[in-house]
């Protein structure tokens, strides 16, 4: 398999959505291919480096507040 | 009582299974839009819209996939909506496939096995919160739903009514087109 089939199935990969057949030739090829092995790395530390960049907040009181207003009003129509 | 009998009760008029549902789904649905639409204030209108909208359509609400499923595709509709008329400079959808066709460069750096470089630069994550929003709206809904929010490739096929290979492409091509940005901002460091 070339490189450009292999970066094809790259996030097929990483999702562990490949066939087992696909898989091994994968992993094959990034045995001994520098460049898709970096490959590969790279977007799993973008993958990690994205997951990092927010942090989960609550709904702040003020808006969940409007919320409740704006459901009750409707409610009792 | 479980998210099914809330339903029910909330469909029959009970206001009080209605914010009982609203109340173990808002936190999602806000950070959702808190990441889509990159600011508390879009994220209040967001969550505002999306439950003013279940509510008014809960009587077509079947079951047919979970409460929070169908929430989420209100939420994404609304949110790609919004994002339509953003300011952010996005590319097209023809400039992503082309740069994300396999034949783009490939440079053979890791970048830097550090953790805690990633962690506590601020520079790195401005560049790629950048490239993030400049991703064209129905990619970058796809790619936070599913490598920041977590959510299954067939959750997310379901949310926006696109085939599992439509929704695997999407994600594919915004990972190589991140992949790329961040590569360039590492490349211009070492220079």
């Amino acid at each position: 398999m070339n490189c450009k089939k292999v970066i094809k199935l790259i996030s097929d990969y990483i999702d562990k959505e490949i066939e087992e057949t696909q898989r091994e030739i994968v992993e094959e090829h990034l045995k001994i291919c520098r460049r898709c092995l970096s490959i590969l790395n790279t977007i799993e530390k973008t993958i990690f480096l994205s997951k990092t960049l927010y942090k989960r907040k609550k709904v702040p009181k003020r808006i969940e507040k409007t919320l409740y207003y704006q459901i009750r009003i409707r409610y009792k129509k | 009582m479980n998210e099914l009998e809330l339903v029910e009760r909330a469909k029959n008029g009970d206001t009080k299974a209605f914010e009982e549902l609203v109340n173990q789904t808002k936190d999602k649905i806000y950070n959702l839009g808190l990441r889509i639409l990159g600011n508390k204030e879009d994220a209040a209108d967001l969550l505002q819209e999306t439950y003013i909208k279940a509510y008014e359509s809960l009587p077509k609400f079947e079951g047919r996939s979970s409460f929070s499923t169908w929430l989420y595709r209100i939420a994404t509709n609304f949110a790609l909506m919004k994002l339509r008329k953003e300011k952010y400079k996005k590319i097209s959808i023809d400039e992503l496939k082309e740069k994300t066709d396999g034949t783009y460069k490939m440079d053979i750096s890791d970048w830097t096995s550090n953790p805690y470089f990633y962690y506590k630069n601020e520079e790195l994550k401005e560049v790629l919160n950048e490239a993030i929003n400049s991703l064209p709206p129905k990619y970058k809904t796809v790619f936070i739903l599913h490598d920041i929010e977590g959510l299954s490739i067939q959750e997310i096929s379901e949310i926006l009514s696109l085939s599992i290979p439509t929704t695997k492409t999407r994600i594919h091509r915004s990972r190589l087109y991140l992949r790329e940005k961040l590569s360039e901002y590492f490349k211009k460091k070492e220079n």
